[in-house]
């Protein structure tokens, strides 16, 4: 540990800034969305305090429960999807082809289509009439399904359309994959253990902070999963692609439940600080991999 | 290689930094020396371009106040938003049904006293508009444009079916018919056309039930979605799903292209009648301008046919002064100025929509783009004309009754069922809202 | 080793096969959806929402006139006036990710290697703050903005960002947990300050750590919809994401050419600076061997403690 010497005052200025930011932008809005939790307020109206009976409702919403059913499905099949697949993803093009380069460009470009027109192209992709996904099943000789509007294919349509954007933990995992010493790999190699093996053992642990930051970041973006659903298929059908956002969404700007909304929004956080806590328990038994 | 990498670097950047200081500025033109006025308005593209010709023609012919139009994305949310931070526009452009929950939250400044002392006395219009602009007996807003929902049909699409063009459905049994009679399969069973279907463009999942003599509320505001009427209107809707099967249904209508594209269903003949507006009219032009087509009154069910009293949901846009706005005075100034009837008709004929003054000038009806204006007049002057139910939970309800209806749709719920539903979830809501009302006038 | 295992070599010369075929293989997965934007930003409109791709290939000259009437439509539109919404993307993104880079890294550093009470108290503070969902805050901070005079201004979209941002935080602490301490320790003998050790040892070493936040923010922000929609009033502020649905909400016509069009534009500074940065954080030797030739010649045990240790970071 450096810097040893210098005064305490001098060291907090490493982190004042961000003490600050902190606070002003996120500290004291969070405590004033706690208080608005614990009244009626509308948005346009004064709030009214009334105790926790914002969360006393919780537990008679039966659609506030099927949200979170629907985002804990969504979460438990795309966070390990992800994962695999942009770890599969980075070793592959973190060899030395010639075609690594330009198959990167292809695989983090999705991350960057503006919503509206990666909304589009997928609407079209699932479309069960004309679209690509159908054509390929009637051309294998099969009758494809109504992609968007049948119960369990919506949220499989979803969560595929998901996976196309796993280009930003690629790129971190291809970060991380270049720090992994040499000498560490032939050494392996030297011990006799096969690609795979060489894979799990020396490299995985070796990227293993990356590999927390990708499934921490993967387990936020699943659980405020909002804009796709919301423009392809609205939370339907039968609300089987309703998710915990969009429902706060609706609460707070369409039904006008501000506080109710806010309540939602602090049992989100919540709910994302325990599956945080899962996905680091889980990461620690990364050690035992060696 | 290095080399060239730099130099792309240095590109753009130097492109970057270029665009920043010599780009494109707002051509912020506001002058200095007058009141200026921010009206947010949803409208964009030809709705946008009209409005901004006469918010610009106000700028010009008074040298005291200074308009600025400014289109806003998801208006709602964002009026919501700046009311609640303090920091709201002078004019807002929203839709009649956002009236009751923006009044009862007291968000909106009541124009009663306004438009009384500017002479806009409420007879000046058709009496299905007065009722959009009050809540609990005050007037908070001042109408724009309206239009009333009709059946469209595709003559082209009739003859080819076999079905005379001068037909009209006028019951949801003669709809039927012509459903029957134009609905083709193809050899493997699945719907190439058919003559109507509810989910195209399915906009209105909860208007069904008023063209069967059923109501969404009863006088006090209590939700009435069980009533008879919408009982058997949802049962017709559900014998769709029953009939050509759902997974059918479903194929056929992601066939069909999106509603603002040339690939709309109506315009292609895929479906051969679909309930619009009159800015139907203005796909029509884009699109397919030799289409023959013809507009008559939503059919309703035969117990409840009446030629001179037709069924049909009428709706328009309004414009209100949002709480906290800063000059309250000069924007109904504005307001007032647009509500002048030569105005209001350039800004209909222009979104291809109604006026709803009672009076129109001479030969507005024949100018306009759409021919068929008359028939969407007769429903918006009709004692049966209804508007979107006034209540402060209507968005509630109505996402209530899209999930259901979708439900129905799939064929995973009875129309008992689902009404049921809509019903049990109004009401805890309605309750809710007044229990919440209750106790803040008890404070 | 290459002597060592001579069945090793036959399979090396299969491996880049395999790896071609899986190459090619996402590559193209993940170019069809890409493809078809870019095939219909060059169609006419008639042509863009029929079933399959049709561009008439026969006639090359009609899909590039046809494509130059769409790319300049959405160039010269002046109800959307896509050069203004570049230079506001231009102007809010390059403030916020240059204050994000300089912010996080310093915080980041601080966190990782600066002897701070409360350290851990403040690292789940940072991860507390990622995980919070912005319509959780969107109100209370559209009231803080106003009551600071900053509604009507770009400074809501990037002035929190010199603050520090979370996501950027928490990877530059991890990565910087992950430097083996040996580098520093071998500075402060030397007698630099934390300071110096940050700017002289740390920072060089960082590049790729760096360029990746860099990078991930600026498309983030480049993107963004939500904070421009509910900060922004004036539509000559809206940046390009914002902007974008103009195309959508035009009363019944969606243009989808010009939408795909402008989403294409949209889309090309991004992967501009993506290609630009790629050798940074992927061609470039590894940093460990550049700042240290001693680290490599350590046993492979000893470098596999430390990195064990690093992998720990984030207790």
């Amino acid at each position: 540990m450096t810097s040893s010497r210098s005064s305490l005052w001098l060291r907090m200025l490493w982190v004042a800034p961000w003490m600050v930011g902190l606070a002003l932008f996120y500290a004291v809005p969070l405590a004033m969305s706690l208080f608005f939790s614990l009244t009626d307020a509308t948005m346009i109206e004064p709030p009214r305090f009334i105790g926790l009976d914002n969360y006393a409702a919780l537990a008679r919403d039966r659609v506030f429960w099927r949200c979170v059913a629907n985002t804990a499905i969504y979460a438990a099949v795309a966070i390990p999807l992800a994962m695999i697949l942009s770890l599969w993803l980075a070793a592959l093009l973190s060899t030395r082809h010639a075609l690594a380069k330009p198959v990167l460009l292809l695989v983090f470009a999705p991350t960057v289509v503006p919503l509206v027109a990666a909304s589009m192209i997928w609407l079209w992709i699932f479309n069960s009439d004309h679209g690509l996904l159908n054509m390929l099943f009637t051309a294998a000789g099969a009758t494809g399904p109504n992609w968007l509007t049948t119960h369990g294919w919506a949220m499989s349509a979803l969560i595929i359309m998901s996976l196309w954007s796993v280009g930003q933990s690629v790129v971190i995992y291809l970060a991380a994959l270049r720090d992994v010493p040499r000498p560490l790999i032939e050494s392996a190699s030297l011990e006799g253990l096969g690609r795979f093996r060489r894979f799990v053992h020396v490299v995985l642990p070796t990227i293993a902070p990356a590999i927390l930051f990708n499934a921490i970041i993967q387990t936020i973006t699943a659980w405020q999963v909002f804009a796709a659903p919301y423009i392809m298929t609205g939370g339907g059908p039968d609300r089987s692609t309703y998710f915990y956002s969009h429902y706060v969404y609706d609460q707070a700007f369409v039904f006008q439940h501000m506080g109710y909304a806010a309540t939602l929004g602090w049992v989100q956080c919540l709910l994302l600080a325990v599956c945080i806590g899962a996905v680091y328990l889980c990461w620690r038994r990364l050690g035992d991999l060696r | 290689m290095e080399v060239t990498r730099r130099s792309a670097i240095g590109l753009m950047g130097a492109s970057a930094a270029g665009l920043v200081l010599f780009g494109p500025r707002a051509d912020d033109d506001v002058p200095t020396d007058r009141l200026v006025l921010n009206y947010w308005e949803k409208w964009t593209g030809f709705e946008g371009v009209a409005m901004r010709e006469l918010v610009d023609e106000f700028n010009r012919t008074q040298d005291r106040l200074f308009v600025r139009y400014l289109a806003v994305n998801s208006i709602n949310h964002k009026a919501m938003i700046s009311i609640a931070g303090g920091a709201p526009p002078d004019v807002i452009g929203l839709w009649s049904f956002n009236l009751p929950a923006y009044a009862e939250a007291g968000a909106l400044l009541p124009m009663d006293d306004l438009a009384a002392s500017a002479g806009l006395t409420p007879d000046r219009w058709i009496d299905s508009v007065r009722p959009l602009l009050r809540h609990e007996g005050r007037q908070w807003a001042m109408m724009t444009t309206c239009g009333s929902l009709a059946l469209y049909l595709n003559l082209d699409v009739l003859e080819s079916a076999g079905v005379d063009p001068a037909f009209e459905p006028r019951t949801i049994k003669e709809l039927d018919d012509l459903n029957d009679r134009v609905t083709l399969r193809s050899s493997r069973g699945s719907i190439q056309r058919m003559g109507f279907v509810h989910t195209e463009p399915g906009w209105w999942s909860w208007m069904w039930g008023f063209q069967f003599g059923g109501r969404l509320l009863n006088e006090s505001g209590d939700p009435t979605a069980t009533d008879a009427g919408n009982a058997d209107a949802y049962g017709w809707v559900r014998s769709y799903p029953d009939r050509f099967g759902a997974e059918k249904l479903l194929s056929f209508q992601s066939g069909n292209g999106f509603y603002g594209t040339a690939q709309n269903a109506f315009l292609q003949g895929r479906v051969a009648s679909v309930v619009q507006g009159p800015w139907l009219a203005n796909l029509i032009e884009v699109y397919a301008p030799n289409l023959r087509y013809r507009v008559v009154p939503v059919p309703v069910a035969e117990a409840v046919y009446d030629p001179d009293a037709p069924v049909g949901l009428f709706d328009g846009d309004v414009v209100v002064i949002p709480r906290g706005a800063a000059h309250p005075e000069a924007s109904f100034e504005f307001i007032a100025w647009l509500q002048n009837r030569a105005r209001l008709e350039r800004l209909a004929l222009a979104h291809r929509k109604n006026t709803p003054l009672r009076q129109a000038s001479a030969g507005f009806f024949e100018r306009h783009p759409n021919r068929s204006i008359r028939v969407h007049r007769r429903l918006a002057s009709s004692p049966r004309a209804f508007g979107v139910p006034r209540t402060r939970v209507w968005p509630r309800y109505e996402a209530e009754f899209d999930t259901s209806f979708e439900s129905l749709w799939i064929g995973r719920l009875s129309a008992d069922d689902m009404l049921a539903r809509v019903q049990t979830a109004i009401e805890q809501e309605t309750e809710f809202a007044r229990a919440r009302r209750g106790a803040r006038a008890d404070v | 080793m290459k002597a060592a295992h001579p069945t090793s070599s036959r399979r090396r010369r299969v491996w880049p096969w395999v790896n071609g075929a899986c190459l090619s293989l996402v590559g193209l997965v993940f170019a069809l959806p890409l493809a078809w934007m870019l095939v219909t930003s060059f169609q006419s409109e008639t042509d863009a929402l029929s079933p399959g791709l049709d561009l008439p290939i026969d006639r090359p000259a009609a899909i590039i006139s046809q494509a130059h009437q769409n790319y300049r439509t959405v160039l010269t539109d002046e109800s959307v006036n896509f050069p203004l919404l570049f230079r506001n993307t231009i102007i809010v993104v390059s403030l916020g990710v240059t204050g994000t880079v300089v912010s996080s890294t310093i915080v980041a550093y601080g966190l990782a290697r600066v002897r701070l009470p409360a350290r851990r108290a403040m690292l789940a503070m940072t991860v507390v703050a990622m995980l919070i969902p912005f319509p959780l805050l969107m109100v209370p901070q559209f009231i803080l903005y106003a009551k600071l005079g900053w509604i009507g201004t770009f400074l809501p979209l990037f002035a929190p960002f010199w603050f520090g941002n979370a996501f950027s935080i928490f990877l530059m602490y991890l990565f910087f947990r992950s430097l083996p301490a040996e580098l520093e320790e071998a500075a402060q003998l030397d007698g630099c300050s934390a300071w110096t050790c940050f700017t002289r040892v740390a920072l060089p070493l960082s590049k790729p750590a760096i360029a990746v936040i860099a990078l991930l923010h600026f498309t983030f922000m480049w993107n963004d919809f939500l904070a421009p929609l509910v900060f922004l009033v004036d539509r000559d502020m809206f940046t390009v994401a914002l902007g974008l649905h103009f195309y959508q909400s035009r009363a019944g016509q969606t243009p989808w050419t010009l939408l795909m069009a402008a989403s294409v534009l949209t889309m090309l500074p991004v992967l501009m600076i993506f290609v630009l940065a790629l050798r940074t954080f992927l061609v470039s030797t590894s940093a460990f061997r550049h700042a240290s030739p001693e680290t490599r010649s350590t046993s492979p045990g000893r470098a596999s403690t430390s990195h064990r240790t690093a992998g720990r970071g984030a207790h």
